[in-house]
C-alpha cells in the first residue's frame, strides 16, 4: 500500500531525467576531466611520470626541449600528477565530453615541449627554473633570485658558495 | 536508405560483455539505464539478455588471459550489422593493468571497435554520448 | 536458404494480417497499448518514456535483421513454432467478440476452442525453449511448464463458472457460446457488478500477470535480465513473430476478460471507444501498475501461490454459482 503512495508522489513530481543529449547538462565543480599541460611552468622534475597510475605521461628529450605527451585513453583520472607537481603546471579540467571512434584513438593525447635556455654562465642547455616555482618556494622575487633561476645547477652551486664565502660584492 | 533502415535506427537493442572489468564501468552502464536521471530508454534503447537479439555491444574490462577465449566466442554469436563500443580505459589500452602478465592486450587485437569512451570510469553522461555517436554509426551499416 | 526462410516467415506475418483486417487492426491497438504501458511505467518511475511508437518500431527492426538457426537445433521445428504461435492468436482473435462491433460467427468455435487456443502460446514457447538446443532454453522450458499448470487451474475454474451462471439462467446446465454470455449480461447486467461473482473476478484477475507474462509471474517468458529464457537462441523475423504473438494474446485475454464481465450495451462509434476505455483501464491495472512496483517471484513461490489463493476463489466461485444459481 505505501508502493501506491510512492507511486501517485511519483505521477505528480514528474520525471527527474537530466535533459542530455537533447538538452544541457550540468557539471560538477572540481569534476577530474581532459589533462592540460602548461610548457612554461613545468620545471623537469618528472614526478607526474613517476606517479602516473596508467603509465599515461612519457618525457623525451630532443633538441627542442623537453618533450611531454599525455595519452587520454590510459589515463585513469585520478588526479596524481596534479597533486604532486609543485608548480602545478598539469592540470585536469572538467571537460568530459571525450568519447571518440576508433580512428582518433591515438589523437586523443595533450603534448607539450619545455623549452630549453642557454645557462648565461657555461651556455649549456638547460630547463629553467619557471615563475610558478619560484612563487611557491620564495615569497617574493628580487634580482639575485632571477638571476640564479637563469643558470644550471653547476653553475648556480658556485655562485652560491662564492656569494657565502666572499659576501654581495659578487 | 529504405523505410525500414530508417525505423530500425530507433530500437537499438544493448548487450554488456564484462572482459574481466573491476565492475566499476560496469555499475555506470547500469546507472545509465536503470536510474530516472540518465534515461537511456528515451533513444529507444534497451538491454537485452542474449547476444542474439543485440545491436550494440559494450565491452568493459581489459581482456584477461582467462576470459579471451570466452569473450570472442560470445561476440561471434552477435549478429551483423553491430557496433561495438569500449566503454573505459581498460579495453581501449589495457588501462592501469596495462604491463600486466594476465592481459591479452587492447581489444582490437581481436573485436574491431567503432568507438572508445574513456574515463575510469567514464562519466554516465559520457556514456551517453557515446551511444548516440554508435547509434550515428549504426545508421550507416544498416 | 536462409533467405527463403525469411521471408517465409514474412509471408506467414503479413498473410493473415492482411486477409483478416481484424486481427490488423488489433495487433495494432495492442502495440500501442504495449507503448503506453512502457511509458506510464517509465512516468511511475519518474523517468521519461520511449516514444508512443516504440514497440512498432522494435518489431519492424527485428524484421530486417537476419534469422539464426543454432546447430543443435532441429532447424524446421525451430522455425515454425513462432509462426504456429502467431497464426493460433490470429485465430483465438477471430473468437472473441467486441461488443457492438464485431460479432464472430458461432460455428467457428466458442469457449472451448478459445480456452484451447489460449494454451498454445504457452506450449509454442515451451518447445522453443526445448528446442533451442541450449540449457538456458531448456530451463526456460521447464519454468514454463510449472507456470502453466499453476494458473491453467483457476482460468478453467473461472471460465466454468461464468458459463455455468448463463447457461443456468437459461435452463440448460452450461453454455458455451460467447454470444450468449454476453447477451444475459446486456440483459440482467454485467457480472463485474452482481457480488456473487467477485471470487470469479478476482481470480482472473489475479491469472492475467502469468498469462501475460507480467512481473512478478513474468518467470520463463524472456525476462532477459536474469536468465535468457526459451526465447534465447532466437532473433530476426521469428522473434517479432514471438513478439506478435504475446501481444496478440494480451489483447485476446484482456478482450475475453471483458467479454465475460463487462460487456456494456452500446453500439456502433461508443462501442468502440468503450472497449478501448475498458481495455486501457484493466491493462493499466494489470500490467503497469504491477510492473512499476514489484519485482520477480522465485518459480517456487509462484506455483505454491497459484494453488493457495486463486484456486481457492475459483472454487469459491464455482460452487456459488452452483448453489446459488
Amino acid at each position: 500500500m505505501k508502493m501506491l503512495k510512492v507511486l501517485l508522489q511519483n505521477l505528480i513530481k514528474g520525471p527527474s531525467t537530466d535533459p542530455f543529449p537533447f538538452g544541457e547538462t550540468f557539471t560538477p565543480k572540481g569534476l577530474r576531466a581532459r589533462i592540460r599541460f602548461d610548457e612554461t611552468a613545468c620545471t623537469g622534475c618528472r614526478m607526474c611520470e613517476h606517479v602516473c597510475a596508467g603509465g599515461a605521461i612519457r618525457f623525451h628529450d630532443s633538441p627542442n626541449g623537453l618533450e611531454f605527451t599525455l595519452w587520454h585513453n590510459t589515463c585513469t583520472f585520478c588526479g596524481l600528477c596534479e597533486h604532486y607537481c609543485v608548480p602545478k603546471a598539469i592540470k585536469l579540467t572538467e571537460d568530459w565530453h571525450l568519447a571518440h571512434k576508433q580512428e582518433d584513438k591515438y589523437t586523443m593525447t595533450e603534448t607539450g615541449t619545455v623549452a630549453l635556455i642557454q645557462c648565461v654562465q657555461c651556455r649549456k642547455k638547460i630547463i629553467p627554473t619557471s615563475q610558478q616555482l619560484n612563487a611557491v618556494a620564495y615569497k617574493s622575487s628580487n634580482e639575485m633570485i632571477k638571476r640564479l633561476g637563469r643558470m644550471c645547477p653547476d653553475c648556480r652551486r658556485e655562485l652560491s658558495t662564492k656569494l657565502l664565502i666572499k659576501g654581495e660584492s659578487v | 536508405m529504405s523505410f525500414l533502415s530508417k525505423v530500425s535506427v530507433r530500437s537499438p537493442w544493448l548487450y554488456r560483455i564484462n572482459a574481466g572489468s573491476c565492475n566499476g564501468c560496469d555499475v555506470e552502464l547500469a546507472t545509465t539505464a536503470l536510474i530516472p536521471r540518465y534515461d537511456v530508454e528515451r533513444l529507444g534503447c534497451q538491454y537485452c539478455g542474449t547476444p542474439k537479439h543485440a545491436d550494440i555491444v559494450l565491452i568493459t574490462g581489459p581482456l584477461t588471459a582467462r576470459i579471451k577465449d570466452k569473450v570472442l566466442q560470445v561476440y561471434q554469436e552477435i549478429p551483423d550489422p553491430k557496433v561495438t563500443i569500449a566503454v573505459g580505459i581498460c579495453p581501449i589500452s589495457g588501462g592501469v593493468f596495462r604491463d600486466s602478465y594476465a592481459i591479452e592486450g587492447p581489444i582490437d587485437k581481436y573485436i574491431d571497435v567503432d568507438v572508445n569512451i574513456p574515463g575510469c570510469p567514464p562519466r554516465p553522461q559520457a556514456i551517453l554520448e557515446g551511444i548516440a555517436m554508435a547509434i550515428e554509426i549504426w545508421k550507416q551499416r544498416l | 536458404m536462409l533467405e527463403v526462410m525469411n521471408t517465409l516467415i514474412l509471408k506467414a506475418v503479413l498473410a493473415p494480417l492482411v486477409l483478416f483486417p481484424v486481427a490488423a487492426a488489433v495487433l495494432v491497438f495492442g502495440l500501442l497499448l504495449k507503448g503506453v504501458d512502457r511509458i506510464v511505467v517509465a512516468r511511475l518511475q519518474r523517468r521519461v518514456g520511449p516514444p508512443l511508437l516504440q514497440p512498432f518500431f522494435d518489431i519492424l527492426k527485428l524484421m530486417s535483421k537476419q534469422s539464426m538457426v543454432p546447430i543443435g537445433a532441429p532447424r524446421t521445428l525451430f522455425l515454425a513454432l513462432p509462426m504456429i504461435g502467431a497464426c493460433s492468436m490470429c485465430l483465438a482473435i477471430a473468437l472473441v467478440p467486441i461488443v457492438g462491433v464485431y460479432e464472430p460467427n458461432g460455428q467457428f468455435g466458442d469457449l472451448i476452442v478459445l480456452l484451447y487456443l489460449l494454451t498454445v502460446p504457452a506450449i509454442v514457447l515451451m518447445l522453443a525453449g526445448s528446442a533451442s538446443g541450449s540449457t538456458f532454453g531448456a530451463i526456460g522450458f521447464s519454468r514454463e511448464m510449472s507456470l502453466m499448470l499453476a494458473y491453467e487451474g483457476p482460468l478453467l475454474l473461472v471460465l466454468i463458472s461464468v458459463a455455468m451462471k448463463t447457461g443456468l439462467a437459461q435452463g440448460d446446465l452450461i453454455t458455451f457460446s460467447l454470444m450468449d454470455i454476453v447477451h444475459y449480461q446486456q440483459d440482467n447486467g454485467s457480472f463485474l457488478f452482481d457480488p456473487w461473482m467477485w471470487p470469479a473476478v478476482l481470480a482472473y484477475l489475479s491469472i492475467i500477470p502469468a498469462n501475460l507474462g507480467i512481473p512478478p509471474f513474468d518467470i520463463p517468458e524472456a525476462e532477459s535480465e536474469v536468465l535468457e529464457g526459451p526465447l534465447c537462441e532466437y532473433s530476426g523475423p521469428a522473434l517479432a513473430l514471438f513478439k506478435i504473438m504475446s501481444t496478440m494474446k494480451t489483447m485476446v485475454v484482456l478482450a475475453l476478460g471483458i467479454v465475460m464481465f463487462i460487456p456494456g450495451n452500446a453500439t456502433g462509434m461508443m462501442a468502440l471507444i468503450g472497449f478501448v476505455f475498458k481495455c486501457l483501464i484493466l491493462f493499466l491495472l494489470t500490467k503497469s501498475l504491477l510492473r512499476a512496483s514489484v519485482g520477480r517471484m522465485r518459480i517456487d513461490q509462484a506455483f505454491l501461490f497459484y494453488f493457495k489463493w486463486p484456486e481457492l476463489l475459483g472454487i469459491v466461485g464455482l460452487l456459488l454459482v452452483v448453489f446459488k444459481g
